[in-house]
């Protein structure tokens, strides 16, 4: 049985029951990356561009920690989901840098997910990724139909449940995608942290910042926590006609979030990450028309868990003295 | 109305013409030339990490604001990165400043002619399609003698023994073609200066360095996003050539392309192996232009890239690990790079590249 290797980093928060479901039924062994660690981090790092966003170079470091262990990895070109929304320069070119940077690499199977190009295209790459595995033709639809009904469930299931992608992906998977942080805790404050699924639920990157609002008492919200039609179209009351695969999840909950009047908005981002600097600005925005305080994080290579809780307590303190004063709008890097 | 533009090469001598042509030269705010203050305000009030060309343009409009404009002209665009952005955003940061002007935004992703004549139409109302249209071809005349007359500049600047002969006798011919009113003028002017360029005392005898310029396409074109990279090479003694050109852009965005023409072909062709698809912005153009430049028999590339250029980043990851054996230098455009550091680097570079050509038994006689 051939083995496929999926890298737990970047879309794979999103995708992993469609994939996975995907090539079972083809009859393909999945393999994934374990969370990230020191290790895979310095491996990335080692090997891209020093400017390079975080989440691409992590994603790098996984890739390598599956190497020899499986006969394919699989990098998607995950282009376009919808009329005239893109993805990321650096998420569609993922094979192509992964290629490049990482040659020992296995066969990347890299079909091109591009819905802007018509569902011929979408059939036609599938078709293409499927035929590796078997050329039963009815085996291939099947495949396609069950993957992807299971992974409207599991958007489903984080909306329903008001859970993180990990908890979720645990319920699912067991025990390799443990989190740290509790389902619906009780805290007396209510905020809404926004980023990119990759940045809130890896939490060797963003040091278990989830569980340690908890700690401190507050409801952390994020944007799988609210129903996808739901931050879709706030996202569009917000700025109007969307271009970007992911501003639903910045803009769009930010939105959504900021109506439900949530105590306080923290944004998550990485250093060198080009979208998140013009989402942010509206989030931004936003929290000030509507006075909610807020508070911008954004992570390297080289932050420290230390000052970003110092940082959280600050801000949680200032939500519930009632200070009106926002704190400072440049991000502070923790 | 008065229509403010930012800033991007000599597209202000184009649109410029043509409101001259309508008679709406009253509605027109030409945006000053770029200077440290444009950049200062640009990074003031943008986002910490926006790219370059965002910075740049908002200081450039916040400029035109201050000189009366209320209606401003921004391009926007699906598909190419955080272009699709600028308008919204910047739209925001200016009301927030207090300016409460209008964008138009001219889509450069699907139907751009139509965007850029709306916009002229925007400047004069009352003018019929015939006049718009022949307004239309005199402003873009003017580009096209532009970027004739600054190929030949490239040439001279790598040879001519008093360096900046050149780069001066260009600055004169953008100030007259920018004068000319007609179509046969802006012909004499251009015939004119390419004369006096090819009249320029030369070291004949010198078989300067070629160097390809390939990245994103603002940091191309403007010489101030790029600390007129192209001059300081020059005075090197280097000889630089670069696809990427607003008279191209105009030849093929707004017409060939509706044709079926893809100027990007043989480029996209070359790339294939590393990439076989666009990634937004300028990025799969900059792998298949490092190849395309090393089968010409280039000495090296400049890669020039504003600081986190999504697109960018994607091909500087991906350029080395293509077959060609090309030294490429990447430059970083931002307003932290200083101009001192920029020119130890180019020297170090052209030092290599001479290296590189004597190793192979070719010899250069520099101007330097
Ligand atoms: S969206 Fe930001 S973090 Fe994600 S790949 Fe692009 S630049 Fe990196
Ligand atoms: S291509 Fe680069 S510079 Fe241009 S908008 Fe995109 S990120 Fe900015």
């Amino acid at each position: 049985m051939s083995k496929v290797g999926i890298p737990r980093a970047l879309l794979y928060y999103q995708y992993y029951p469609v994939w996975r479901s995907f090539f079972e039924h083809l009859g393909a062994e999945v393999v994934t990356s374990p969370p990230t660690n020191r290790t895979i981090l310095t491996a990335g790092i080692s090997r891209a561009v020093a400017d390079t966003c975080l989440p691409v170079k992590v994603f790098l470091g996984h890739t390598m920690s599956l190497i020899g262990k499986c006969d394919y990895i699989f990098i998607p070109s995950m282009t376009s989901f919808g009329k005239k929304t893109y993805n990321c320069s650096k998420i569609i070119g993922l094979p192509n840098i992964t290629r490049a940077v990482l040659p020992e690499c296995p066969i990347i199977l890299d079909p091109n997910i591009d819905l802007e190009k018509g569902r011929w295209y979408f059939y036609h790459q599938i078709y293409k990724l499927a035929s590796r595995f078997t050329s039963n033709s009815v085996k291939m639809k099947k495949a396609i139909d069950v993957a992807w009904q299971k992974q409207l469930a599991y958007r489903k299931k984080m909306s329903d449940e008001k859970i993180t992608s990990n908890q979720a992906l645990f319920d699912l998977y067991g025990s390799s995608h443990s989190a740290s942080s509790q389902k619906n805790p009780q805290g007396n404050l209510t905020i809404a942290l926004l980023g990119h699924p990759y940045i809130t639920n890896d939490e060797y990157l963003n040091h278990r910042i989830i569980y340690h609002l908890q700690n401190m008492g507050a409801n952390v919200l994020t944007s799988e926590m609210a129903p996808q039609t739901a931050i879709d179209a706030a996202a569009t009351r917000a700025v109007g006609e969307t271009h970007w695969a992911f501003e639903p999840d910045i803009i769009g909950a930010g939105q959504y979030y900021t109506e439900m009047k949530v105590d306080g908005i923290i944004t998550l981002s990485a250093f060198g990450c080009g979208p998140d600097s013009m989402m942010i600005v509206w989030v931004e925005h936003r929290a000030k028309e509507t006075k909610t305080p807020f508070l911008p994080l954004s992570l390297d290579e080289h932050s420290s868990g230390g000052a970003m809780l110092t940082r959280l307590e600050a801000f949680l303190d200032m939500i519930k003295r009632k200070g009106t004063k926002l704190p400072t709008p440049t991000p502070a890097y923790c | 109305m008065k229509l403010g533009i930012p800033h991007f090469g000599n597209v202000s001598v184009s649109i410029k013409a043509i409101a001259q042509q309508l008679g709406a030269t009253d509605s027109l705010i030409i945006p000053p030339p770029m200077t440290q203050k444009t950049l200062n305000l640009g990074v003031k009030y943008s986002p910490y990490e926006a790219c370059l060309p965002y910075k740049l343009t908002l200081g450039s409009l916040i400029e035109t604001c201050e000189l009366g404009a209320n209606t401003l002209a921004q391009a926007r665009g699906s598909g190419i990165c955080r272009l699709g952005y600028y308008a919204k955003n910047q739209e925001q940061i200016l009301r927030d400043l207090g300016y409460s002007a209008k964008f138009l935004t001219i889509d450069i992703s699907h139907n751009k002619l139509i965007s850029v004549l709306r916009l002229i139409k925007n400047l004069a109302n009352d003018a019929s399609w015939y006049e718009i249209s022949s307004a239309f071809f005199f402003g873009i005349s003017k580009l096209f003698a532009l970027d004739k007359i600054e190929k030949v500049v490239q040439e001279i600047r790598a040879v001519e023994l008093e360096k900046g002969t050149a780069n001066k006798i260009y600055h004169e011919a953008i100030r007259n073609i920018d004068e000319a009113t007609k179509r046969k003028e802006v012909k004499d002017i251009t015939k004119e200066y390419i004369e006096r360029l090819n009249h320029v005392e030369k070291n004949n005898k010198a078989h300067p360095l070629k160097v390809g310029i390939v990245g994103e396409i603002y940091v191309v074109i403007e010489p101030f996003a790029n600390m007129d990279i192209e001059e300081e090479l020059g005075k090197l003694g280097v000889e630089v050539e670069r696809t990427m050109t607003l008279s191209r852009w105009v030849k093929y965005s707004l017409f060939l392309n509706y044709l079926g023409a893809d100027e990007w072909r043989k480029v996209h062709h070359l790339a294939k192996p590393y990439i076989d698809h666009d990634v937004g912005g300028d990025g799969w153009e900059s792998v298949g232009e490092k190849i395309l430049f090393a089968h010409k028999g280039f000495d090296g590339i400049v890669h020039l890239a504003p600081f986190t250029c999504m697109p960018e980043i994607v091909a500087q990851n991906v350029m080395p690990s293509t077959r060609e054996d090309i030294p490429v230098l990447a430059v970083i455009c931002d307003e932290q790079q200083g101009k001192q550091g920029l020119l130890t680097r180019l020297e170090a570079f052209v030092d290599l590249l001479e290296f590189r050509r004597r190793k192979n038994g070719r010899r250069i006689y520099n101007t330097r």
